[in-house]
């Protein structure tokens, strides 16, 4: 049975927005605690695994590889937040590195943990994956963004003006 | 990520995660895009890819040049200004530096031409651009050497003691309004003048009797003299002060004003002035040697006070400050050392040269060999090269020669 501040928790995680207390209590039974240090890399990009986190308190860095130690930050993610579901549902390696920037704790849900879900709830699952859509809508957008905004920053960078009409070659 | 607005947008910044060596541990770092063109170091494609040819205009009475890129058959076609920073554009020269070259060789600042310039140079794929820091890249080749690994996690260590202010201006301009001003009038000048005479006066008379000038230090010498050199420390921050009020005095604005690592190591007060360069050439030497100024003032203002005092700890300590400020006033304006202080910036402003230190070492380490050896004569450039390199590699020998004469002759 899930403590009230349990619940508060699952409230705050927008997947859990819309899916009545009973359910939530149902959902908490499955949930698995894990607890990072500041620092610490939960996965790194490449890394095999299918489990969709949920942070309850601390942040972490999301990043991706660019060259030699040197990795770009693709967001930073705080409570209520949650990280991972792309591996949950293609099953490929991990998109990207998790690392702590403070001392975190997560609750993790694996494929057949959600699988149970799915079956003996719908209608929560129903609610949950509603929910899922917008907020994969959301980083669809941001992530254009991102790839506006890096280009801009090539753009500016470099100093090239690709407004001008190329000049000097014949 | 910044957000970007409908107008004008601020500039794209991008956050990186960048891992220590051992990958235990990382720091984030958010780089704007400015600043990475700002030290970007745009390098000519090697010597051998490209070809240059004059064409003298008779009618204008100018030179233009055109640059021919063998492997793609491009060509572009450069004027005077252009050609000059071409040739300063040798991996080695961050945009910010050509900007600074640009201003000494044609005293004005057209930061657009420099822009234009790389934009066309990278169309025609004569240039790359470099990253920042030398001895980073050479740290960074590396880091198989423990050696060079430890001394570039020290240096990133120790550069993270930078404590700047970028609106120091306003009060630089506040300190200036509410006095500072008079030091840049005939009264300061005056005043200073007075100083030094004193101090010429109160050297004589220590110099008349400079038994026992250091007794005062009693049973620690060394404990003492390191105060001293705390002391000593402690009023840098005067001489960048100066640099700063300077600027202000001319109309012209103080950067950043702050402490810093300088290269990771050497402790330092750092103003940047480089907005001087918009302003005249008598503002460029004014605010190059205010800063010097202040170890006269108070070299003078110690050995006189130390005339006038009894044989003691106070006296020692006063002498032994004295010295110090004369030493750093030297050093400051002194040009021929291979170090870029104050001196070396009001020479290379006189010259025209703003590259002196490099080109120098660079004309004596490659060229100067073979034009010796082909009998040919040095021109008037190649001269000033050949003689601040020996001046400098004179100074130091004599420098170091002096301290060891000193040390054997004390010891």
């Amino acid at each position: 049975m899930a403590k009230s501040a349990d619940l508060n928790f699952l409230r705050q995680v927008i997947l859990f927005r819309d899916i009545a207390d009973s359910e939530c209590d149902a959902i908490w039974s499955r949930l698995e605690e894990r607890r990072l240090r500041r620092g610490e890399a939960l996965f790194r990009e490449g890394e095999s695994g299918t489990e969709l986190f949920f942070i309850r308190t601390g942040s972490v860095i999301v990043s991706k590889h660019v060259a030699g130690r040197v990795e770009q930050v693709l967001a930073r993610l705080g409570p209520g937040d949650f990280f991972g579901e792309m591996s949950l549902f293609d099953g490929q390696p991990r998109s990207a590195t998790i690392q702590a920037e403070a001392d975190t704790v997560l609750y993790w849900l694996d494929r057949a943990n959600l699988d149970q879900l799915i079956e003996q709830n719908p209608r929560a699952a129903t609610a949950f994956f509603t929910q899922l859509v917008l907020v994969f809508i959301k980083r669809l957008r941001d992530s254009s963004d991102l790839v506006a905004e890096v280009t801009r920053w090539g753009l500016e960078a470099t100093g090239l003006d690709v407004e001008r009409p190329a000049t000097g070659g014949h | 990520m910044s957000t970007t607005g409908a107008k004008s947008p601020a500039r794209a910044k991008i956050e990186l995660l960048v891992r220590s060596e051992a990958g235990d541990d990382f720091h984030v770092t958010k780089v704007e895009s400015s600043l990475a063109y700002r030290q970007a170091r745009p390098q000519r494609i090697p010597e051998g890819q490209y070809e240059v040819a004059a064409l003298r205009s008779n009618v204008r009475r100018t030179t233009t040049y055109v640059v021919k890129n063998r492997l793609t058959e491009k060509y572009i076609e450069l004027t005077e200004p252009e050609s000059f920073l071409w040739n300063q554009m040798n991996g080695r020269t961050s945009v910010e530096e050509l900007g600074v070259a640009y201003v000494l060789k044609f005293g004005a600042f057209d930061f657009d031409i420099i822009h234009t310039l790389i934009d066309k140079l990278q169309r025609a794929e004569l240039l790359t651009m470099r990253p920042i820091s030398r001895l980073r890249e050479m740290l960074a080749r590396n880091r198989k050497n423990p050696a060079a690994r430890a001394a570039e996690a020290t240096l990133k260590a120790l550069e993270k003691l930078t404590v700047g202010s970028r609106r120091a201006h306003d009060a630089f301009t506040r300190v200036y309004r509410y006095g500072a001003f008079v030091l840049f009038s005939p009264v300061g000048l005056a005043a200073l003048a007075l100083v030094t005479v004193l101090g010429v006066k109160g050297t004589r008379e220590i110099w008349q009797d400079s038994s026992d000038l250091y007794a005062g230090f009693g049973q620690h010498p060394v404990i003492a003299l390191l105060l001293v050199k705390l002391f000593f420390f402690l009023t840098l921050i005067s001489h960048q002060m100066l640099h700063a009020l300077a600027l202000v005095h001319y109309g012209r604005r103080v950067k950043e004003f702050g402490f810093t690592m300088l290269h990771g190591f050497l402790p330092t007060f750092y103003a940047d002035v480089t907005d001087v360069f918009m302003g005249s050439r008598r503002a460029r030497l004014v605010t190059g040697i205010s800063g010097p100024l202040v170890h006269l003032f108070l070299g003078s203002l110690y050995i006189y006070l130390a005339s006038q005092c009894g044989p003691g700890l106070l006296k020692s300590f006063l002498v032994a400050s004295a010295i110090l400020q004369s030493q750093s006033l030297f050093f400051s304006l002194y040009p021929f050392c291979f170090l870029e202080m104050d001196g070396y910036h009001v020479l290379v402003d006189w010259l025209g040269l703003p590259r002196l230190k490099s080109e120098s070492i660079a004309f004596v380490k490659e060229g100067l060999w073979k034009r010796l050896k082909g009998g040919g004569r040095l021109n008037r450039e190649e001269t000033v090269f050949v003689g601040y390199v020996a001046l400098s590699t004179f100074s130091i020998a004599a420098f170091v020669g002096l301290n060891v004469w000193f040390f054997v002759h004390t010891a």
